[in-house]
């Protein structure tokens, strides 16, 4: 044994070296879900969600925050303009503007668009009808889960869509009773419209694919972060429509023709 | 581990052109380092995950100014700190006697015996318990050197000095470590010294 008094520094440098693996730290925490979180569905308190819904007070509170956190210089920008203030038109349905570049994602499909079924047994586990556009006919899948996505495969006249392997995806749910929240992030390059969708309140969502974050029930239960193309959506009698396609403006609207 | 900066590379390139699962698998690779450099500054695990957390996201948010082709691991070692000196508390005084514990319960020698291995024990204890007392600055550059095995040039950038006051700076923080030393420890036994 030698008197540590007289131990070099490369000893002690040996026994630091020693030491490194063996020092006590407290186990590491898994770090990246929580930043991927944090970087790319920012704003909105997240487990209040479903409380503001039902609180018009404080949901006006909020929007009044993010307003202010979205800025003046948004404000006074006409290409964010269109996304501010509006996102309560449809119910079950946030639109907001990102203050940061969009992240990108790798596509995630296919989709974890719920359980397959038949259009019947999806009527049957929910309380409204199930509306079927008459422009695409009947869907190619059906599948239920807490809202009810028809999905039709690329044809001749619709193109494929790279962020759901699909050619449109159309999904339904009750957005004033079922807690679904659609979080929608937009960035530079994509434009949000408000438009009237047979009567009814909606937005189009074009350009640039946008972020998509949805939420079902309060059992946090989540599907995760992806890039959505094109979008219509609207809301009806309580029932949010939405659908998603590389279609244009014009062809996306064809199929609202007989949908409520 | 040659390997890694080139990986490093294309992660932060694609990460800064928005990338999200890029940066994700710099996070992935990256979260343990952050989260001990952040312990060794605050000294208790919550304050330490708090500040990796933040600091990789405040990294992710500073890519744009991060320059192609630099090194990202002294980079964020740099904003790791940064934020772990924000958030020390008075926890840390706690922490040294559950470090002092836990020490002594973490040698897996099982080719020495009962004795050399309780020797061994004893000297990591009082090492990390004696790192403890030692000023951040110099805990952080031995840290850097000899447990996360930062090159000089990494920890150059990483403490943001010049390489001769790295050298400079890990040699006094050796020479204040060995004074604060207690007069009567001992050196083990090398019976343990193989490594696996």
């Amino acid at each position: 044994m030698a008197d540590l008094q007289r131990i070099t520094d490369v000893e002690l440098e040996r026994a630091l070296r020693d030491l490194g693996p063996r020092y006590p730290y407290p186990p590491t925490p898994n770090l990246a879900s929580q930043v991927r979180l944090r970087i790319t569905a920012q704003p909105v308190a997240q487990p209040r969600r479903f409380e503001l819904w039902r609180d018009p007070r404080r949901l006006a509170l909020v929007a009044a925050v993010l307003l202010v956190l979205l800025g003046a210089a948004a404000v006074a920008n006409p290409a964010t303009r269109d996304a501010i203030a509006h996102f309560f038109h449809v119910r079950g349905v946030i639109v907001n503007r990102q203050a940061s570049p969009l992240p990108s994602f790798s596509p995630v499909t296919p989709l974890d668009l719920g359980r397959r079924t038949t259009l019947a047994d999806a009527q049957s586990s929910v309380k409204f009808n199930i509306a079927v556009p008459a422009e695409l006919g009947a869907p190619d899948a059906v599948y239920v889960v807490s809202d009810i996505p028809l999905a039709y495969t690329p044809r001749p006249s619709i193109p494929l869509v790279t962020q759901t392997g699909l050619g449109v995806l159309v999904t339904e749910f009750r957005g004033d009773v079922n807690p679904v929240f659609l979080m929608k992030g937009l960035g530079e390059g994509t434009t949000a419209e408000e438009v009237s969708v047979n009567g009814d309140p909606g937005w189009w969502i074009s350009g640039q694919p946008h972020m998509i974050y949805v939420e079902v029930g309060g059992q946090g239960q989540s599907v995760p972060l992806r890039l959505a193309a094109n979008t219509l959506i609207w809301e009806h009698a309580g029932v949010t429509y939405r659908i998603e396609s590389g279609l244009s403006k014009a062809d996306a609207f064809r199929i609202t023709a007989g949908l409520p | 581990m040659e390997g890694r900066p080139l990986d490093d590379i294309a992660l932060v390139e694609r990460a800064r052109n928005g990338d999200v699962n890029a940066y994700e698998a710099l996070v992935q690779h990256y979260q343990e380092l952050a989260f001990r450099v952040a312990y060794q500054v605050t000294g208790n695990a919550a304050d330490a995950e708090d500040a990796a957390q933040e600091a990789f996201v405040n990294a992710y948010y500073a890519l744009g100014r991060f320059r192609p082709g630099a090194p990202f691991k002294p980079w964020l070692c740099r904003i790791v700190v940064n934020e772990a000196r924000n958030r020390r508390t008075s926890a840390q005084r706690r922490t040294v006697l559950a470090e002092r514990a836990l020490v002594a319960q973490s040698s897996g020698d099982s080719a020495q015996s009962p004795e050399a291995a309780a020797e061994a024990d004893a000297f990591r204890s009082t090492l990390v318990a004696t790192l403890r007392t030692l000023r951040q600055d110099d805990r952080l550059i031995l840290a850097y050197r000899l447990f996360f095995d930062l090159s000089e040039a990494e920890m150059a950038q990483a403490l943001s000095v010049p390489r001769g006051t790295v050298k400079s700076r890990l040699s006094r923080a050796l020479a204040r470590l060995r004074e604060a030393l207690p007069a009567d420890i001992r050196m083990p036994s090398p019976a343990g010294e193989h490594d696996g």
